[in-house]
């Protein structure tokens, strides 16, 4: 195999909670500045800029000063930042640019949005057709793909709650994360339902806050100011016909087929691989995301969670800052920033060790597989 | 006020029907393929060539979930949504009656009840099927 030819050079991020007097622009060009700092880059070296759930991709460039060669701005939504990764890549790859800014602000907190009501464009937008009955929300299309689970498989609450707790615990060992205080299992059990059954400690948090990663050439990467993260192996699919509803697989078709090829592309196994970061924007989504990408099998995912494999020190640690569930919602965002710190050691507390692999992972109607590496091949 | 369906749109003939005791949804032309809200061209032919065709009210259960937190004014919590797939093959999002979150189960076989909430909008709920 050839070695990975594109990697992470810097990446940056703001601080994460509430944060009234900065806008998505701001926040976005606070962690670009840090990502720059971090690679040893100016602004005069991007070439090309992806925004993500920033309002305007002309505005944010001229707020920062810059005429990159290409431009793109993508929707909202949490399944664009492995595309954005990806898509990176493939502009580097193709010549198109060398050196990539992706740029997320997310001011969603102190803006007021809210998963769920009038306003809810979930999915394919469709959401209004079923206002009437009340359904409304990610939060309870996640509900309704957990009840089936349950029901197929005897998932418990105990196996849920196991996943918040890990997380919990891990972001105790995280300065940004915005939640830092453990809880117990008998916690989980008593925080409130939303829509059941998921409870409050089963949703993500959200906040305010800003994440960049500068994606060059490993050439490149290589005269930067850290070692390379190097992007060794990626996929993608879809399950984007008959989206409105939950997939009958709970996505494990198409999870199947990006794990298949980016772990070929990487060249690795499961075997290899020393940590995942899994999109968590519910619990749940843990569970689908270790069976669809091969951790575990059909079914099995409540049973692996609980035999505590996720947790720092086990075979897997997952979500090591804590995650969305903990850290913050950034949509996967800070998931791949913190992929890329284990990767380059520099997660003090919260290390793995020996971090040659890291696996991001993100279950949705698009779904992504990246696997970064400590070396080129 | 509780949020009503928007009932003089593309699926006007669906809420038409409903005032009727029918449950009315799109078929294609060339496949026969039905479909649910209303599209200019089918997903699985791509034909767009269609009518609009009463169906047998009647499904299963294939999943449901209980709202806690209220999103919708006139809503109060807790109510129940299942997910129902018609006999047919049209997915719906719809209310349980006659039966608690804790009776359902996957497949359990349902038919529709046709519930007026305004003197123009009659939305389409489900209850469990005693003959199956």
């Amino acid at each position: 195999m050839i070695g990975a030819d594109c990697a992470i050079a810097g990446v940056g991020h703001t601080t994460y909670g509430k944060l009234p007097e900065v806008d998505a622009y701001a926040l976005g060009l606070w962690a670009l500045k840090d990502a720059l700092g971090d690679a040893g880059l100016g602004f005069e070296d991007i070439d090309g800029l992806i925004v993500n759930r920033i309002p305007d991709y002309q505005r944010f460039c001229e707020i920062a000063g810059i005429n990159p060669a290409y431009v793109n701005i993508t929707p909202g939504q949490g399944r664009f930042s492995g595309i954005c990764i990806q898509t990176a890549t493939a502009l580097i790859r193709s010549g198109i640019a060398t050196t990539v800014a992706l740029v997320y602000g997310n001011n969603g907190r102190s803006a007021g949005d809210r998963y769920g009501g009038a306003a809810d464009t979930y999915g394919s937008g469709g959401a209004g057709d079923w206002f009437a009955y009340g359904m409304t929300s990610p939060g309870a299309f996640h509900a309704l793909m957990l009840r089936r689970h349950i029901e197929l498989y005897g998932t418990t609450p105990d196996q849920l709650g196991t996943i918040a707790k890990t997380f919990r615990d891990h972001a105790t060992l995280n300065p940004s994360a915005v939640m830092r205080a453990p809880f117990t299992l008998a916690d989980y059990h008593a925080s409130r339902w939303i829509c059941e059954p998921l409870h409050l400690l089963d949703y993500c948090l959200i906040n305010d806050g800003g994440v960049a990663l500068i994606v060059t050439s490993a050439e490149r990467a290589r005269d930067c100011r850290h070692p390379p993260v190097y992007v060794r192996g990626y996929g993608m699919a879809t399950t984007l016909a008959g989206s409105t509803f939950p997939p009958d697989d709970f996505w494990r078709g198409s999870m199947r087929t990006a794990c298949a090829r980016s772990f070929e592309m990487a060249d690795v196994s499961h075997a290899d691989i020393s940590s995942l970061m899994i999109y968590d924007n519910f619990t749940p989504t843990v569970l689908f995301s270790l069976e669809g990408n091969g951790y575990c099998g059909e079914g099995e995912s409540g049973a692996f969670v609980a035999e505590g494999h996720l947790a720092l020190g086990a075979r897997y640690p997952t979500n090591t800052s804590g995650g969305h569930l903990s850290e913050s919602y950034m949509q996967g965002w800070a998931l791949n920033l913190e992929a890329a710190l284990q990767v380059r050691g520099a997660c003090d507390g919260r290390q793995v060790k020996d971090c040659a692999f890291v696996h991001y992972m993100a279950a949705a109607p698009v779904v992504s597989s990246i696997v970064y590496g400590r070396d080129p091949s | 006020m509780r949020l009503l369906p928007t009932i003089d749109g593309p699926d006007a003939a669906f809420w038409q029907g409903l005032r009727r005791r029918q449950v009315r949804v799109q078929r294609c032309h060339a496949c026969g393929a039905h479909r649910f809200p209303a599209t200019a061209c089918c997903a699985q032919c791509r034909s767009g060539e269609r009518d609009w065709v009463a169906v047998a009210p009647v499904g299963v259960i294939e999943t449901w979930c209980v709202f806690h937190r209220a999103y919708f004014d006139g809503l109060p919590v807790p109510y129940v949504v299942i997910q129902v797939r018609l006999d047919c093959g049209v997915r719906l999002y719809s209310n349980p009656t006659g039966v608690e979150a804790h009776g359902l189960r996957i497949g359990m076989p349902v038919e529709g009840v046709f519930e007026d909430v305004t003197p123009d909008v009659t939305l389409l709920k489900f209850k469990p099927r005693k003959d199956a």
